[in-house]
């Protein structure tokens, strides 16, 4: 069954990183990536990795399902890492292998490419991390509540947050819906698994088009449902859960800004690539 | 087309942390020529069982066989693959299978390209002729003017008319074995009436078997030669209907409504009145008849 593909699925179970307030979570999550990107050394990748692998165990999420998470965008890795491989140009660089093709390889371009597919990997770990402690709702409030300042320029960020919100409670509901149509189309006989590509793209017509029509049904019958509710998304809408600050949120805060400062220093005492 | 399962289990999500079983330890035997019923409440595992007619799952555990394909999990492995998929298409050509609302599943632009769909999937390049030939025979068993609908949207058709073409396009591959899941959901009286007679029409002419899941047990009371109850992905029952309603605790300890015969049964015989009848419309009446009859005398 397709609802079988758990990409970054909320992983319910209590502990400290669940209860953090997830706006704390974004602005880590933020930090972290940064950081990652700053990174110019070994010693910067196992402090990121060290800082990456406590919370996974304090979040008691299995570190099988944050691994796994790297397989979507696998490919995008693969293709960066050669690139960088054979494209990747410094002073000084030794050519490792004297033969045609191969003599772009160096030993730099090598930790260079190494570098991007390790940044790449850790960038996919930890934002899955924060999207298995994270229900899709509060998540939503969090980003919400940080892009309140943008309601100064009339931005609708109170909309955008419902538009985000609807399209992830419904990702589950047009999945069954794409399993369903699936079945009753094999089941008159189609076939999704042989040919070409382009007769592959042709098979998929027959889930395209009711998938949309039905989306666009169900869009219809939410839009009127709200309506009938009178839902007003503006001015003095209050909130069933309230986000705080807790003690856990500065705590969590403060490790954060201890491991980047260590990454800075890492880069200014050790250097660049080591 | 003999269906046998014996011990069949499935879990979803296997192996994970959300394993759960859908179905466990079902043998059954449906026989060619049965109007099979399929009871139970919501997330019994009936759907999970008439999935399993269609090889939509896999089977995990136990055995299945429909006809002469056996879609046991040790007949596909290794090299078999590319067989296996042969005998998929087999299966799926004499298994035909109306899904739940099986309007939302039309997607051509023209009633003819819908029905004509199946067909195409499941024969080796027909020839015009033959297309026609088969989407004006499935149009007509449902009971559509050919040449009134065949190139209209089948977006523009009614309720009732969408769910006839959808039907029509699982026929038009003339499955010998009829799968239909809640068929009547989302249907006025009107509509339900008309298609328990096209199923009945059906049974008589080209379809030998028919299996339908449904919530209404005055249907299934009415039609169903045999009843197989789902509860908790087990199979507690397969009986005759009358032999099953007679049994009303089984029947309400599992979630579901006795028929209203039964219950009019029921509530006479709590007044010292007893009657014995097939809970089926037409024998109910009689044997009340019957009964005040007897007594006027």
């Amino acid at each position: 069954m397709l609802s079988d593909v758990a990409f970054g699925q909320y992983y319910p179970v209590s502990s400290p990183v669940h209860r953090l307030d997830p706006r704390t979570k974004i602005v880590i999550l933020i930090a972290y990536i940064v950081m990652i990107f700053l990174i110019k050394n070994f010693v910067g990748f196992v402090l990121a990795g060290a800082f990456l692998l406590a919370t996974i165990i304090i979040a008691k999420v299995p570190i099988g399902s944050v691994i796994k998470s790297v397989k979507a965008i696998l490919f995008i890795i693969i293709i960066t890492f050669i690139i960088n491989l054979f494209l990747h140009k410094e002073e000084g660089a030794k050519v490792l292998f004297d033969v045609w093709l191969l003599n772009k390889i160096t030993d730099k371009s090598i930790k260079y490419a190494l570098f991007m597919a390790l940044r790449l990997s850790f960038l996919v770990f930890g934002s899955s991390l924060l999207t298995l402690t994270t229900t899709p709702v509060s998540l939503t409030d969090g980003i919400e509540s940080l892009l309140t300042p943008l309601k100064w320029i009339r931005f609708p960020v109170h909309e955008l947050a419902l538009i985000m919100s609807i399209a992830l409670r419904f990702i589950p509901t047009l999945m069954e819906e794409t399993d369903r149509i699936i079945s009753a189309q094999k089941a008159r006989g189609a076939d999704f698994e042989t040919g070409n590509f382009l007769k592959k793209a042709k098979a998929l017509l027959p889930v395209l088009i009711p998938l949309v029509i039905s989306a666009f049904r169900r869009a219809e019958e939410l839009g009127d449902a709200m309506d009938a509710r009178c839902y007003n998304g503006s001015k003095n809408r209050t909130k069933y859960k309230k986000l705080t600050f807790k003690f856990r949120d500065f705590i969590s805060v403060f490790i954060t800004a201890a491991v980047f400062t260590a990454v800075i220093f890492a880069n200014i005492y050790l250097g660049g690539i080591v | 087309m003999d269906i046998i399962c014996n011990g069949l289990g499935f879990q979803y999500s296997k192996k994970t942390e959300f394993a759960k079983y859908a179905l466990k330890d079902v043998s059954l035997t449906i026989k060619s020529g049965e109007f099979f019923g399929i009871i139970g409440h919501t997330g019994s595992g009936k759907s999970t069982f008439i999935r399993h007619l269609n090889a939509l799952c896999e089977v995990q555990e136990g055995s299945l066989s429909v006809g002469e394909i056996d879609l046991s999990p040790e007949k596909k492995k290794g090299k078999k693959k590319k067989e296996y998929k042969k005998r998929l298409k087999d299966l799926r050509k004499s298994v035909g299978m109306v899904f739940q609302y099986p309007e939302q599943q039309l997607f051509a632009e023209t009633v003819f390209e819908d029905v004509a769909f199946g067909y195409k999937n499941f024969n080796e390049k027909p020839s015009a002729e033959e297309v026609e030939a088969a989407v004006k025979g499935a149009l007509s068993l449902v009971g559509l003017d050919y040449n009134l609908v065949k190139d209209k949207s089948p977006f523009d058709l009614s309720g009732g008319q969408k769910r006839r073409v959808a039907i029509a396009g699982v026929l038009v591959a003339k499955p010998s074995i009829l799968v239909l899941d809640e068929p009547c959901a989302g249907l006025d009286p009107a509509g339900k009436t008309e298609l328990w007679a096209l199923l009945h029409h059906l049974h008589k002419t080209t379809v030998e078997t028919i299996i339908v899941v449904s919530h209404d047990m005055n249907d299934v009371a009415k039609h169903c030669t045999r009843v197989a109850m789902f509860s908790d992905g087990t199979l507690k029952r397969v009986a005759t209907p009358s032999e099953l309603f007679d049994d009303t605790i089984l029947i309400e300890e599992s979630g579901l409504e006795v028929p209203v015969t039964a219950f009019i049964k029921n509530e006479l015989l709590k007044n010292g009145l007893e009657i014995k009848t097939d809970y089926t419309d037409d024998n109910f009446v009689e044997q009340i008849v019957n009964l005040y009859k007897s007594r006027q005398v």
